[in-house]
């Protein structure tokens, strides 16, 4: 809640804000940073209250999945490739589902309480709920 | 796929046909589900996944009486063999991921220059895993050794900033798989991020030409933290190794009395306990990092003992990321022995035994001593493709002829190598 009451008080330049959601039938009220990045990265696979956690990523090459990991990670899209080959090629893990668009990651996001996801503040509806909001 | 412009004699037409063949089912290839038994799975069946790398390169050394290798396990490389070589870092590695609920299956294989010049296949993962939760993983099957920092991905130049890992670190290792069990338990503190693994198991690598390396009774332990930029990984595993290399060699020695009986006991490398411990470290908050990394061997047998350390720091700029590197490895054990003792013995048998003694020092000499200083620049030139120029010196020390192979006769040690590579690098 405090989080979106802040968010009525940054100055957004144009709509590129990104917010982190979950499905509003899911209990987790706030992730931070480090969170959110060990859940996408696959350093995790568990919300903080132990809940199983699926994360939901863009398309490659979409606008937000750039600007969220630049954002959450400091990685560019070079890098990120690297760190999932990594894990790929390890037989550590597999890089997130994608979803196409902002509609369909938080139509996957609502539907499923371990599902989460990035997308622009503007397309927050009540069916899910933002944990994070990127700076 | 790129694999149709690969010339035939980087692939043998058997693995060409495999691969092909397994090319329909990736026509209905998803990413599996990250976290096994948490989304309630809509997909019927299993999900197959074919995806693969490579790296394209050439290397240059000014050498005359010895070949700048990237492995001991190789036939040819840069220098005697010739100026110019495309064996040191070429590779074609292509995966097959099968996925179903918590149970998956992997298979790699990579083809890569091997000891009797082929560029024949090995597999070098095979396994299925079942993921008990979703932070604990068990496999049983192959798997590359988890020591060191980037063991386990050392041959995916993609993921790796400099042209190749450092041959004195990288290369120290007698064996580089598994087949066995393992497993993964993936836990934290706070923001502080640690996966704990075990494996246990036994592998026998074919080298060629009728050799074979077996170690048995594997068993170790690797540990990374991960804490926002910082990661570290310790690791340790000892196994028990025979081998049949310089069997000729333990044979003559045999021959010489008490003598040489302890000379083929010291340095036969049958039943011999191997030991490895590292410990790595890397920073790296984006517009710079810093890797650093240390390891000891010990064998007890003629391929000797010794403890090797890399420091490597870069910084990106854009698409580009110059880099500086530092690599030693120092024997522990010692590089030439007196031998068979040649006083008293009747003139053939003593020109025999000096043969021997010879034979010996000159395998003893193997044992790698060596610094190298690297230098170099990757270019991301595209998404999943990376360009990179690298100049090192590299000097074999202490009359080692530290990580160089096929030297000749004269060969001297304690002289400075320049070694020049050019690599692409690209995932698919």
């Amino acid at each position: 809640m405090l989080v979106l009451c802040t968010l009525c008080f940054v100055a957004t330049s144009a709509s590129a804000e990104l917010v982190v959601i979950v499905s509003s039938r899911n209990p987790n009220p706030v992730l931070n940073a480090e969170q959110v990045s060990a859940i996408f990265l696959g350093q995790t696979g568990r919300f903080p209250d132990g809940a199983a956690a699926v994360a939901i990523d863009q398309g490659l090459g979409a606008a937000q999945r750039d600007l969220f990991y630049r954002q959450l990670t400091g990685k560019s899209p070079a890098l990120l490739k690297a760190h999932w080959s990594k894990m790929v090629f390890t037989g550590r893990g597999q890089p997130p589902r994608e979803a196409a668009s902002d509609a369909a990651v938080r139509r996957m996001v609502a539907d499923n309480p371990s599902m989460i996801g990035y997308i622009e503040r503007a397309a927050l509806d009540p069916s899910v709920r933002p944990v994070l909001v990127l700076q | 796929m790129l694999l149709h412009y690969f010339p035939g004699t980087l692939l043998p037409a058997a693995f060409a046909t495999c691969v092909l063949a397994c090319t329909p089912l990736y026509a209905q290839a998803q990413a599996p589900v990250q976290a096994a038994n948490a989304a309630p799975d809509t997909a019927a069946g299993p999900t197959w996944k074919l995806s693969g790398f490579g790296t394209l390169g050439v290397v240059h050394s000014n050498s005359h009486e010895a070949d700048f290798s990237s492995s001991i396990l190789r036939a040819s490389g840069a220098g005697v063999s010739g100026s110019w070589s495309p064996n040191v870092d070429s590779r074609l590695g292509a995966q097959l991921d099968v996925s179903q609920g918590a149970w998956s299956g992997v298979l790699q294989v990579i083809s890569e220059q091997r000891l009797d010049h082929s560029y024949q296949p090995r597999i070098e993962w095979a396994n299925i895993k079942y993921q008990m939760t979703p932070d604990l993983a068990v496999r049983v099957g192959r798997i590359a050794l988890p020591v060191f920092l980037g063991a386990e991905s050392r041959k995916v130049g993609y993921t790796i900033p400099w042209v190749r890992t450092p041959v004195e670190v990288y290369g120290a290792l007698p064996i580089s798989s598994s087949d066995g069990v393992d497993a993964t338990w993936r836990w934290s503190t706070g923001a502080v991020r640690h996966a704990t693994q075990v494996f246990s198991g036994s592998t026998d690598q074919d080298l060629g030409y009728g050799l074979q390396i077996d170690a048995n009774n594997i068993l170790g332990l690797s540990h990374s933290i991960d804490y926002g930029p910082l990661t570290v990984r310790l690791s340790a595993a000892r196994a028990r190794l025979n081998t049949d290399i310089a069997a000729d060699l333990f044979a003559g020695l045999r021959m010489f009395g008490p003598r040489g009986q302890m000379l083929a006991e010291r340095y036969a490398i049958v039943d011999k306990r191997v030991s490895m411990i590292s410990a790595g470290a890397s920073y790296d908050p984006g517009a710079w990092f810093v890797t650093a990394e240390t390891g000891r061997t010990r064998t007890d047998s003629l391929l000797g003992g010794g403890t090797s350390v890399y420091v490597g720091a870069g910084w990106r700029q854009g698409a580009f990321t110059p880099y500086v590197g530092y690599a030693q490895i120092r024997a522990d054990v010692a590089t030439s022995d007196p031998g068979l003792q040649l006083e008293g013995l009747p003139a053939p048998v003593a020109a025999g035994a000096a043969q021997i003694n010879g034979a010996l020092n000159t395998l003893l000499a193997t044992i790698p001593i060596q610094t190298t200083w690297s230098t170099g620049v990757r270019w991301d030139v595209a998404s999943d493709l990376a360009l990179k120029l690298q100049f090192e010196q590299v000097r074999p020390r202490g009359g080692s002829r530290g990580t160089l192979i096929n030297s000749t006769p004269a060969f001297r040690s304690d002289r400075t190598v320049n070694v020049t590579s050019i690599a692409l690098d690209f995932v698919f």
